[in-house]
C-alpha cells in the first residue's frame, strides 16, 4: 500500500478521487487538502509516497506548491487537471503521470502500475519547479500571502522561519534553502536571507558587516557571505 | 452719331450671342477654371471668337481704310478674366485677323492697339487678383475699356501714315468706339455675372436639398439596401426633388419605386432598362434628357416616363445598385435635379459604406464573443462533469438536477448572440451557471441575488450578465483561499438601471488577454446598442472587493 495525499480545491473532486483511489486497493489515504498551503503542511507531516495534485488551485498553483518543497521532501506526484492543455504539454515528458478529470478507472489503473514499477527517486525526477513569487505565511489562523518584493529579509531560529516585511514578521513553513533557491532572496548569514532590493545600507565595523533595510531593521552579515554580497551589490 | 448707333447695334448682336453662349451647355462657371490650362484655352477660344466677330460686325469708314469695331471688347475682357498673357493672345489673334482678312491703313495700328488693350485688361487683372469680387464688375470693365480705347486712338494717330489720314480716321471712329465699347464691355460683364450667380443659386439649392435628403436617409440606409429601405428611400428622394418618379435598384432588380409608373415598375422585377445596365456596368452616371436620348420603358408601352438620370450606388468602388430620377415625356428634366441626382448618388453611396462598416464592426464583435465563449467552456465543462460524477455516487437526484442545469446553460449559450435579452432571461442563464459553480465550490462560495422585480423586463444585449458572473468566479472567487461571497444586484438610480456583480476577492487587475476580452465585448455591445453614456465600469479594492457595474437605460433599446 502506498500512502497518498489528495490535493484539490473542489470538495466533490476530492471525494471522487478518494473513492477511485480506495477502489484500487493500492493506496492508503493519509490526507485531503483544499489548497496548497494545507498541502505543504500535510506533506511535511505525513510524508506521503504519492500526491495527487490539482494544478489550478486558489492563490498557489500545484506547480508553485512543488517549488516550495525541499528536494528530499518531494513525494511522487500525479497531476490531476480538468483541462489545461498547456500545463499538460509542459510536464508531459518529465512528470511521472497526469490524469484528466473526470478520471476513469482504467486510466487510473495504469497510473497505479507506473507508480509500482518506478523506483521512488526516479518517480520524482525533474518536476517543473516554478519561481516563488508569493510566500504563504500564517497569521493567527488565517493564511496570508506575502509578495516576495515586499520582503525585507527572512530569518530562521529555533521557533521556525519568519518572513520580515516593513510591517512586521510572519511565520512561514518554507525553509531558508527553498526561499534562497527559488525566491530570489540572497543568503547573508547562516540564519538570514535578505532581499537585495530592500537594502538601504551596509555598515562594516571591525570586519563585521550589518545591513540596514529600508524600514531601518538590521540584518547581520557573516564573514563567509560578505564577499558574495559585495559582488552582488558591486561595492 | 450714326456710327455710334451702328456700333451699338453691332454690340447688341454681340451681347445677344454672348448671352446665348452663357445659357448653352458649353458654358461653365468661370471662376474655378481660371488657374487651369483647360479653362484658359476655353477662355482664349471664346474671346478670340468674340473679338474676331467684332471685326466683322464693325462698320467700315474713311473709304474702308478703317473699321469702327468692337474687337477691343474681346481682348479687354479676356485680359480682365484670364490675365495679361491671355489678353495679349486674344488681342493679337484678333489683330492678325484684322490685318490679314480685312485691309486698310488703320489695320496694323488697330492690331497693335487691340493687343495692348488685352495687356491692359491683364494688368488690371493682376492688380486686382486678390479681390476677384471687385474685379468682376461692369464698372471695372467699363473703365478699362474706356482707357484702352483712348489708348487705341493714340496708337492709331501715331502709327497710321499719312498723318492726315490718321486724323481723319480717328475723327470718324473715336466717338463711337470710346463711348460704345466700354458700355458693351460692361454689358458683357453683367451678363457673365448674372449667369454665374444663377449657377451658384442652383448649386446652393441643390446642395441644400441633397443635405436634406442625406439627413432623412442616414438612419434608413444604416440597415443596408433592401426592399424596405429602398422603398422609403425612393419616397424620400421623390418628396425632396419633386420629380415624376424615383426608382432604386440593386444590380439585378428593382428594389423600390415611388411616383408615376408604380403600377408596372414593381419592386422585385428584374432590371429592364439598358440605361440602368449601362450605369451599373460603367459605374457612371447615365442621363437620358428625353430629347436626344429618350427613355423608353420596356415594361409598359403606356408608360409616361420619358427622361431619366441614373446614378450608381457604390460601396468600396463596387456598384451595388442605382438610384434613378424620372420625368414624364411632357416635362423638362430640370438641370437642378440633374446635379442633385448626381450628388445624391455619391451621398447615398457613402451612407451605404457607413452601414457596411457598422455591420462589419458588429460581426467582429459577435465573432469575438463566440471566440470568448469557446475559450471559456472546456475547463468549466470538465470540472462540472467531474463534480456531477462525484455527486452521482451519493445523490443521484441532485446529480440529475445538475445535469439539467448544465444542459440549460449550454442551450442558452447557443442562443444567437445578436439577440436582445431581458434581465429575467439573463438571470436564468446565470442561475444555471451558478448552480454548477455552487456545487463545484461547495462550502467555499456563497452567492446572493438582489434584483428589483420591476427591472426583470429590462432589455440588454444577450450575454451581458453571464460573462461578468463568470469573471467573478474565474478570476476572483476561485482564486481566494478564504470564504468567497458573490452578490448580484439590479436596481434603479437617477433614471438609469444598474446591474452589479460583486465579489469579495478584490483580485481585479487591468484586463489580461482572455479575462478582459469578455468584459470588453460586453461593454462594446452595450455601447453599440445604447450609446456612449452606458456600459461597464469596475471598482476594485484589492483583497476586499471587485464590483463590475453595467449602466443601462430603463427605457430599453432605442435602436
Amino acid at each position: 500500500m502506498m500512502s497518498a495525499l489528495i490535493v484539490d480545491d473542489e470538495l466533490h473532486a476530492r471525494d471522487e478521487l478518494e473513492s477511485l483511489l480506495v477502489e484500487t486497493s493500492a493506496f492508503k489515504i493519509v490526507g485531503r487538502c483544499g489548497n496548497a498551503v494545507e498541502a505543504l503542511h500535510a506533506i511535511r507531516m505525513e510524508r506521503p509516497d504519492v500526491v495527487f495534485l490539482d494544478i489550478q488551485m486558489p492563490a498557489i498553483s500545484g506547480f508553485e506548491l512543488l517549488s516550495m518543497l525541499e528536494d528530499d521532501e518531494l513525494p511522487a506526484v500525479v497531476f490531476v487537471t480538468a483541462h489545461d492543455a498547456f500545463a499538460v504539454r509542459a510536464f508531459e515528458e518529465r512528470a511521472l503521470d497526469y490524469l484528466l478529470k473526470p478520471v476513469s478507472r482504467e486510466r487510473l489503473a495504469k497510473t497505479v502500475e507506473r507508480l509500482r514499477t518506478l523506483p521512488g527517486v526516479e518517480a520524482r525526477r525533474g518536476y517543473p519547479r516554478a519561481e516563488i513569487k508569493r510566500i504563504p505565511c500564517l497569521v493567527a489562523r488565517a493564511i496570508k500571502l506575502v509578495d516576495v518584493p515586499d520582503v525585507e529579509f527572512v530569518k530562521s531560529s529555533d521557533a521556525g522561519v519568519y518572513v520580515v516585511t516593513a510591517k512586521g514578521e510572519l511565520f512561514t513553513e518554507l525553509t531558508l534553502r527553498v526561499l534562497e533557491e527559488r525566491g530570489r532572496l540572497v543568503r547573508c548569514h547562516k540564519q538570514f536571507l535578505v532581499n537585495i532590493d530592500q537594502v538601504d545600507e551596509i555598515r562594516i565595523e571591525e570586519g563585521l558587516a550589518v545591513i540596514r533595510t529600508r524600514s531601518g531593521q538590521q540584518v547581520p552579515v557573516s564573514r563567509r557571505h560578505l564577499p558574495g554580497l559585495r559582488e552582488l551589490l558591486e561595492i | 452719331m450714326k456710327l455710334a448707333v451702328q456700333l451699338t447695334e453691332a454690340l447688341c448682336v454681340f451681347v445677344v450671342i454672348f448671352y446665348l453662349y452663357c445659357r448653352s451647355p458649353a458654358f461653365r462657371p468661370l471662376k474655378p477654371d481660371w488657374p487651369r490650362p483647360r479653362g484658359k484655352v476655353r477662355l482664349y477660344l471664346v474671346f478670340s471668337g468674340i473679338a474676331i466677330l467684332g471685326n466683322y460686325l464693325g462698320v467700315p469708314v474713311v473709304g474702308g481704310q478703317a473699321i469702327v469695331n468692337a474687337r477691343a471688347v474681346g481682348s479687354t475682357l479676356a485680359g480682365l478674366l484670364g490675365g495679361p498673357i491671355l489678353g495679349m493672345l486674344v488681342g493679337a489673334t484678333a489683330g492678325v485677323h484684322r490685318v490679314t482678312a480685312l485691309s486698310g491703313a488703320a489695320a496694323f495700328p488697330g492690331a497693335v492697339a487691340t493687343t495692348l488693350e488685352g495687356l491692359l485688361g491683364g494688368a488690371v487683372h493682376v492688380a486686382m487678383r486678390r479681390r476677384p469680387e471687385r474685379l468682376m464688375t461692369p464698372a471695372v470693365a467699363f473703365a478699362t475699356t474706356l482707357v484702352g480705347e483712348i489708348l487705341h486712338m493714340g496708337i492709331v494717330l501715331l502709327l497710321t501714315q499719312p498723318h492726315e489720314q490718321a486724323i481723319a480716321i480717328v475723327k470718324a471712329i473715336a466717338g463711337p468706339m470710346v463711348i460704345a465699347n466700354p458700355i458693351g464691355a460692361a454689358l458683357f460683364m453683367a451678363v457673365l455675372l448674372e449667369r454665374q450667380r444663377e449657377q451658384d443659386r442652383v448649386a446652393a439649392t441643390s446642395s441644400a436639398r441633397a443635405l436634406k435628403v442625406a439627413d432623412r436617409t442616414l438612419r434608413l440606409l444604416a440597415r443596408g439596401l433592401d426592399q424596405a429601405s429602398a422603398g422609403e428611400l425612393a419616397a424620400i428622394v421623390k418628396d425632396e426633388t419633386g420629380v415624376g418618379a424615383v426608382g432604386v435598384t440593386d444590380t439585378e432588380r428593382v428594389l423600390g419605386w415611388a411616383g408615376i409608373g408604380g403600377d408596372h415598375h414593381r419592386p422585385g422585377a428584374p432590371i429592364a432598362s439598358p440605361y440602368t445596365r449601362q450605369s451599373i456596368a460603367d459605374n457612371a452616371v447615365v442621363f437620358a434628357d428625353g430629347v436626344r436620348q429618350v427613355y423608353d420603358c420596356t415594361v409598359s408601352p403606356t408608360c409616361q416616363l420619358g427622361s431619366v438620370l441614373i446614378a450608381p450606388l457604390q460601396v468600396d468602388g463596387v456598384v451595388v445598385g442605382t438610384v434613378q430620377l424620372f420625368e414624364t415625356r411632357g416635362r423638362r428634366f430640370l438641370n437642378m435635379n440633374r446635379s442633385l441626382g448626381e450628388g445624391l448618388g455619391a451621398v447615398l453611396s457613402s451612407q451605404l459604406l457607413i452601414a457596411r462598416y457598422q455591420e462589419q464592426k458588429s460581426l467582429l464583435v459577435m465573432s469575438e464573443l463566440k471566440l470568448a465563449q469557446a475559450q471559456v467552456n472546456p475547463h468549466f465543462l470538465f470540472n462540472a462533469l467531474n463534480t456531477i460524477i462525484a455527486i452521482l455516487r451519493r445523490d443521484a437526484d441532485r446529480a440529475r438536477d445538475l445535469l439539467i442545469h448544465l444542459s440549460n446553460f449550454f442551450r442558452k449559450n447557443l442562443k444567437r448572440s445578436s439577440d436582445l435579452s431581458t434581465l429575467e432571461e439573463e438571470l436564468e442563464h446565470v442561475r444555471a451557471y451558478l448552480e454548477i459553480e455552487k456545487a463545484r465550490f461547495e462550502g467555499r462560495i456563497l452567492v446572493e441575488t438582489d434584483v428589483d422585480p420591476e427591472l426583470l423586463s429590462l432589455q440588454m444585449p444577450a450575454f451581458t450578465l453571464q460573462p461578468l458572473v463568470e469573471n467573478a468566479f474565474k478570476h476572483g472567487l476561485s482564486e481566494t483561499l478564504g470564504a468567497g461571497r458573490a452578490t448580484i444586484r439590479a436596481y434603479r438610480e437617477d433614471g438609469v438601471a444598474l446591474i452589479e456583480v460583486e465579489d469579495n476577492a478584490g483580485a481585479w487587475t487591468e484586463p489580461r488577454q482572455r479575462a478582459g476580452l469578455g468584459m470588453h465585448i460586453v461593454d462594446k455591445r452595450v455601447k453599440n446598442l445604447f450609446g456612449e453614456a452606458f456600459g461597464l465600469s469596475v471598482t476594485c479594492v484589492p483583497h476586499e472587493l471587485t464590483r463590475v457595474t453595467v449602466r443601462l437605460p430603463t427605457k430599453g433599446a432605442t435602436a
